[in-house]
């Protein structure tokens, strides 16, 4: 199969090929930079004009986008503190204290190099490993699927925030709204109060751009006439040459990172956001100094960047070998394949080689261009954004919106429920309840709840079956790690301390 | 280009004539709703019989395929049910799911609230096992289904929907019982089948043709074998004489005008001889079999009459 790689690389290289690759990264960026206009629905729009298009043009359109809207995303999560797509909260945590101390315009070059990185990473896993990489996929059964989500939802309790209280009460808010719609084993109806538009459940871009874009705007808006430079308006940003060198010091973060995103890629129906979560938990833990986490260190943002990209060409993996999508992205993009005839499933590698591994090709040399066009759109025309008028950025960001949650579905009822949730993102930050634990519980606790009455389906209502084998037991181990691991680390700290004091 | 051309030259020769003769329909473009996203099964198909259905409704007919997805395709044909009766406004059409989500749900449409234009394809169901089960025929199956009941965990998609109806029919047919495991949807069925980590599973023919030396396919739910895979045998020829499937088609408002409504038949019926659209067909893994007008409308309400017995009995929400 490694022939047929490099035998399918010099139609990549058509100058037709290329051009659609470069304007879809471009188009990427920007669609992932607007808050409310995500990668699943730039796709989406796009998928309708590619049955005239030639297959790998379509495809590298498709390919450009992915990788742009995944870094894209970080450009308001670090200027504004409005994730631009749902993988790029965790990208809120430190790159917005750095663009207030002044280096927004450093964040997002280590924003734009970890995305090329985690890219670049998993399109090479994907052109190597896709075979082997889907029999891991086929370990994961609704059991261990559902130790999967504990794990993920155990190892972020930190996200809870300083108030416990308070952040597992915004944890609870996230997994009512998961609740929201037909069940997943019988399809009754669940708090839809006999609206359509809610038997399907809240799509994740209605809550995150009701909650995180709006009050933002909001606060925006508050003092409009503030016209004096504070810090955070300038972007301080030197040539990539000069502050790439300072970078390489993440190469740990990066490799785990990328490994974490390429993990949760082939695991069907988490995605990018749960990727982005755990590698920024992981690498806060291994980090010499946790304490200047959160109030921007340059690595949070490599960890999560570098994560949501790797989760890219990995989700692909289950996509094209077993014909399940490991994000809404993929499941779109498989449509894409099959409008040109590419079938999913073990035969498309000896079907269509050309094609396939052409579309492979694009995701490496999609991710390489980003550090090209994301570069510099980043430093020169994005940073121009913060010198608008504030009333005129905020109508420009609320307009964006509204255009965005309503092309979701094409229908004002979604745009109405993200102004509510808007209203209760406003309520929650003038509270102090943290928000990230909304979006996870809403994400997680979805997944853990279907993937959990499946299990005890199989098991014929028998809770055993959740550990019946080496993979969920394993999951299980790490799960009581997460939690137990770090009471025991203080008590022991404490202990050396007593003792050292005695 | 041409085509642009083509239409500003008859929408120009349209107006001359408008004040003198009475325009022949299609004198504009037809709106097509699909009841889900873009680039889902239904979508394709759509979109793939637009062009076709252009070409045989002539005169430059053109075609706007428009997507309005949400709650299992019941927003988009609700849409339809309610559209102006005039052929300008048709859409896609699922069976059984469409006549099942008026008796699990309140629907503001029945039966009687369509034109019947044209059933497109036929998506037989196939029964298939993991390979480690070692069920690899019907009858090791049914005889482990005796020897256990309840034992043999079944993946399919969603309740309601063909892949149940075809277990209700199994059950009854050979009084044996088995443990449904609805997944979201085919593809999670059959990646938990292939994993093993359920014995048997449900899925379409299409679903599986990629997948066959991956999985014991043990026969399709068809008359006669399927040329998606004609080395597997049907039920029938295994002495169970199951029939079913998953439909999609076309379907307009009630009451159409007869001569739009005639138009748009002969347009569909021609469909069935067509080699062009039958190869563009397979390509996207679509089985075609081409029902239109009455024949279509009897499908409808046969299938319909099947699922309000299974409801009746056993309903399964």
């Amino acid at each position: 199969m490694y022939s047929d790689l490099i035998q399918s690389l010099p139609n990549v290289i058509a100058w037709a090929n290329i051009a659609a690759l470069v304007i879809g990264v471009l188009a990427g960026i920007v669609v992932g930079a607007m808050p409310g206009l995500s990668a699943t629905m730039a796709i989406s729009v796009l998928v309708p004009f590619t049955f005239g298009l030639e297959p790998l043009v379509a495809l590298g359109l498709m390919a450009g986008i992915y990788n742009g809207a995944m870094y894209g995303g970080a450009i308001p999560a670090v200027l504004l503190r409005i994730p631009g797509t749902p993988a790029a909260v965790a990208t809120t945590f430190d790159g917005y204290p750095m663009a207030q101390q002044g280096k927004g315009g450093y964040a997002l070059q280590v924003a734009v190099v970890s995305s090329a990185f985690g890219g670049m990473a998993s399109a090479i896993a994907l052109m190597l490993l896709a075979p082997p990489l889907s029999r891991v996929t086929l370990l994961f059964g609704p059991a261990e699927v559902f130790w999967v989500a504990v794990f993920g939802l155990c190892s972020i309790i930190f996200l809870l925030g300083g108030n416990v209280t308070k952040g597992l009460i915004s944890a609870c808010f996230g997994v009512f709204v998961s609740v929201v719609g037909s069940d997943p084993i019988f399809g009754n109806d669940r708090y839809t109060f006999g609206q359509l538009e809610l038997l399907d459940g809240i799509h994740i871009v209605i809550l995150l751009v009701g909650l995180y874009a709006l009050p933002p705007v909001i606060d925006l808006l508050e003092s409009p006439l503030k016209t004096e430079n504070s810090a955070g308006d300038r972007l301080g940003t030197e040539p990539i040459w000069r502050t790439f060198p300072q970078m390489l010091r993440f190469w740990k973060t990066w490799i785990r990172s990328a490994l974490i995103g390429i993990w949760i890629g082939i695991l069907p129906g988490a995605g990018g956001s749960m990727a982005a979560f755990m590698s920024y938990n992981e690498a806060r833990r291994s980090s010499k100094t946790p304490e200047t986490w959160g109030n921007g260190e340059p690595e949070g943002v490599a960890a999560s960047e570098t994560a949501n990209n790797a989760d890219t060409a990995a989700a692909l993996i289950p996509a094209l070998t077993l014909g399940i999508p490991g994000t809404a992205v993929a499941a779109i993009m498989l449509g894409g394949l099959l409008i040109h005839g590419l079938q999913p499933g073990p035969m498309l590698f000896r079907n269509n080689p050309d094609i396939v591994f052409g579309f492979m090709w694009q995701f490496l040399f999609g991710a390489i261009l980003l550090v090209f066009l994301g570069g510099s759109l980043a430093t020169n025309s994005f940073a121009k954004l913060l010198k608008l008028p504030r009333p005129l950025l905020g109508s420009v960001i609320i307009i964006l919106m509204l255009i965005g949650v309503y092309s979701i579905h094409g229908r004002m009822f979604d745009v109405y429920l993200m102004l509510g949730f808007g209203a209760i993102g406003y309520v929650m930050d003038k509270l102090r309840f943290p928000l990230p634990p909304v979006v996870l519980g809403l994400i997680l606790g979805g997944f853990a709840e279907e993937n959990l009455r499946l299990a005890l389906r199989i098991g014929r209502g028998n809770w055993m079956v959740l550990f019946q084998n080496v993979t969920s037991l394993i999951l299980v181990a790490l799960t009581v790690a997460v939690v137990v691991g770090p009471m025991v680390k203080h008590r022991l700290i404490d202990k050396k301390k007593a003792e050292s004091k005695g | 280009m041409q085509k642009i051309f083509k239409t500003i030259a008859l929408a120009s020769a349209f107006l001359t004539m408008a004040g003198t003769a009475f325009a022949q329909y299609p004198e504009k473009p037809i709106k097509v709703i699909v009841g889900y996203s873009a680039g889902g099964g239904t979508d394709v198909m759509a979109r793939t019989v637009a062009p076709f259905l252009e070409k045989y409704l002539g005169d430059g007919a053109s075609i706007v395929v428009k997507n309005m997805p949400g709650a299992s395709g019941q927003i988009g044909v609700t849409e339809v049910a309610n559209a102006d009766k005039d052929g300008y406004t048709l859409g896609t059409y699922n069976l059984p799911g469409m006549m099942a989500r008026t008796l699990d749900r309140k629907a503001d449409y029945d039966a009687s609230s369509f034109s019947y234009l044209a059933n497109v394809v036929n998506d037989p169901n196939v029964i298939v096992t993991s390979k480690s089960s070692g069920l690899d025929t019907v009858e090791k199956l049914l005889a482990e289904a005796k020897a256990n009941p309840g034992a043999i965990t079944v993946g399919m998609s969603s309740l309601g929907g063909d892949d149940h109806f075809l277990l209700r029919k199994l059950q009854q047919m050979t009084e044996t019982e088995f443990t449904i495991v609805p997944f979201r949807g085919s593809a999670p069925a059959r990646t938990a089948l292939m994993g093993g980590h359920v014995a048997m599973g449900i899925l379409n023919i299409s679903e599986v043709s990629a997948f066959k030396d991956e999985i014991n396919v043990l026969g399709v739910a068809l008359e006669d074998r399927s040329e998606f895979a004609p080395n597997v045998p049907t039920f029938k020829e295994q002495g169970v004489d199951l029939i079913n499937g998953s439909m999609r088609g076309f379907v307009a408002p009630a009451d159409l005008p007869d001569d739009v409504r005639d138009t748009l038949l002969a347009a569909f019926e021609k469909l069935k001889t067509d080699k062009e659209f039958a190869a563009a067909m397979k390509a996207t893994a679509n089985p075609v079999q081409v029902v239109t007008g009455d024949a279509f409308e009897k499908l409808n309400a046969d299938l319909l009459d099947f699922a309000k017995s299974v409801w009746e009995e056993s309903p399964w929400r």
